[in-house]
């Protein structure tokens, strides 16, 4: 198979293919563009005989176009697999991170039925498999992650490349676009061919022009490599290259700080910064954007606070807070839904239900008084169970 | 600094725990050799951290594997260790020898 680097993803992905697919009857592929996702999936269907039914961000993913065109596709046999030459089909949804907006609508959930009733393998492709929208998704998949592929392999294929298209280029000159493509595959190779174009041989001068790639950085690479830097300016540099949400971030350091600082002075130090951080960060709002340089000074002083004293440690990531809210979200529906049942009859807010209607009920559950109140407010008994348990809120 | 080998290495006895995290994170233990490798590469950074919380080390670094010529080599001998994304985790690499001399990787499957 013609795919380069992530040798681990392709053989876990050709074993998943070979039925070892265990309980799992969807793959989801991910990681960033260009490292071979889908042409791992094309190249394995090219070997193993399969056909592939595709469809990508550029077609419309709602509920009934993802039926139409794939529904029937999985629920049945087709007729070419009694043919010799077919092994079966495929079924390929590339870019499922991006169903989004009104023209996807229902579009997950027809994807988790196309999967449950499939007789055929499913398989995804995402570059950001943390988003919310997946979660259902990724539940019901195998994971595979691909990885940046390293740039002395890029030049080596760009080596191989030039090799085969009798390309005459220098060293210097690949290695340039091999570093330039920041790991992506897909993009050298572009960058090679639209400069062989226009040249005999491929020099360092022809490079200059490229410019590097900007590649978003997750929250998980972004916390190491602050947590980890040298000095003030490799973290600040990190932070404004970093497009991760700043509560979030801001949530990360302030629980994985402990971890990283064992000494209570340079910890208390560094809740300083963070602090600090945090109050420009209030006061940048909506408009005072030139504050931001504050924001990311303040935070990368508590990174600095004691570059040599980092030794790794196990991130808390996601965030404790966002890990308690989506732990909690069935007890906090719940508790929505009885609030919205005393607002309704009473004529009062939610929080007012919460706050002014709720202790009382519970004081007269305790005394055993709470019956009528409850057939009244048209309580499940499992809301009044919850109630019952409930100990703060 | 403390090197590992993925197909096999060996860690002190942890908790159990401490165990079962290792598990999660992709790591397989061999039970008749007591030995652990690494099946899975979702997480490795996690579980590259977790080992050297485990080790008490400054730094844990996988050997790595030349695609080439099959030869075991340090991160630290690759003049674009810090451009590298990957650094230090067991993935497939070329070593410096290969690169220079223009050797190019073999077609697999």
């Amino acid at each position: 198979m013609d795919v380069i680097g992530n040798e681990e993803a392709k053989t876990a992905f050709v074993d998943w293919l070979n039925n070892k697919r265990g309980t799992k009857k969807a793959v989801l592929l991910y990681g960033p563009p260009g490292v071979g996702k889908t042409t791992l999936v094309n190249a394995a269907a090219g070997e193993f005989g399969l056909k592939v039914i595709e469809m990508n961000a550029s077609d419309a993913r709602s509920e009934k176009a993802i039926n139409r065109v794939a529904g029937p596709a999985t629920a049945f046999v087709a007729l070419d697999t009694f043919s010799t030459e077919s092994k079966g089909s495929i079924l390929f949804m590339d870019e499922v991170d991006g169903i989004a907006g009104n023209e996807d609508r229902g579009g997950v959930s027809a994807i988790l039925k196309i999967i449950e009733n499939s007789r055929i393998p499913v398989i995804m492709a995402a570059n950001d498999p943390d988003l919310d929208k997946l979660r259902p998704l990724k539940k019901v998949s195998a994971l595979i992650r691909f990885h940046l592929v390293r740039i002395p392999l890029i030049i080596s294929l760009l080596q191989k490349v030039c090799q085969r298209e009798h390309i005459a280029a220098e060293f210097e000159a690949l290695e340039r676009i091999a570093e330039n493509s920041s790991g992506d595959v897909r993009s050298a190779i572009n960058d090679l061919q639209s400069l062989g174009e226009t040249t005999k041989t491929l020099t360092l001068q022809d490079t200059v022009m490229l410019k590097a790639r900007n590649r978003d950085i997750s929250m998980d690479e972004t916390l190491r490599g602050y947590f980890s830097a040298k000095s003030l300016l490799e973290a600040s540099m990190l932070l404004s290259r970093s497009n991760v949400d700043y509560d979030d971030f801001l949530m990360a350091v302030g629980d994985n700080l402990p971890l990283r600082y064992p000494d209570p002075a340079d910890l208390a130090k560094a809740y300083d910064f963070v602090s600090r951080a945090d109050m420009y960060k209030g006061r940048i709002g909506t408009e005072n954007w030139h504050l931001l340089r504050y924001f990311y000074n303040s935070l990368a002083e508590a990174a600095a606070t004691s570059p040599e004293s980092y030794k790794p440690f196990t991130l808390i990531s996601p965030p404790i807070r966002v890990i308690t809210l989506f732990w909690t979200k069935g007890k906090r529906t719940m508790l929505d839904g009885i609030c919205a049942k005393i607002g309704h009859l009473c004529h009062v807010s939610h929080a007012s239900a919460k706050m002014d209607f709720i202790p009382f009920i519970k004081v007269m559950m305790a005394r055993n008084k709470a019956d009528g109140v409850m057939s009244w407010f048209g309580l499940q008994p499992a809301e009044v169970e919850f109630l019952a348990n409930m100990t703060r809120f | 600094m403390v090197v590992l080998n993925k197909k096999a290495f060996k860690l002190p006895r942890v908790e159990k725990d401490k165990f079962i995290l290792l598990l999660r994170l992709g790591l397989d233990y061999d039970r008749v050799q007591g030995t652990f490798c690494v099946k899975s590469y979702n997480n490795i950074e996690k579980l590259t951290d977790t080992i050297a919380t485990i080790l008490n080390a400054d730094e844990v670094t996988f050997a790595q594997t030349c695609a080439i010529c099959d030869r075991n080599f340090p991160c630290s001998e690759c003049k674009y260790l810090d451009l590298c994304a990957t650094k230090n985790l067991p993935f497939q690499c070329v070593c410096p020898q290969c690169l220079k001399d223009g050797k190019t990787f073999k077609e697999t499957g």
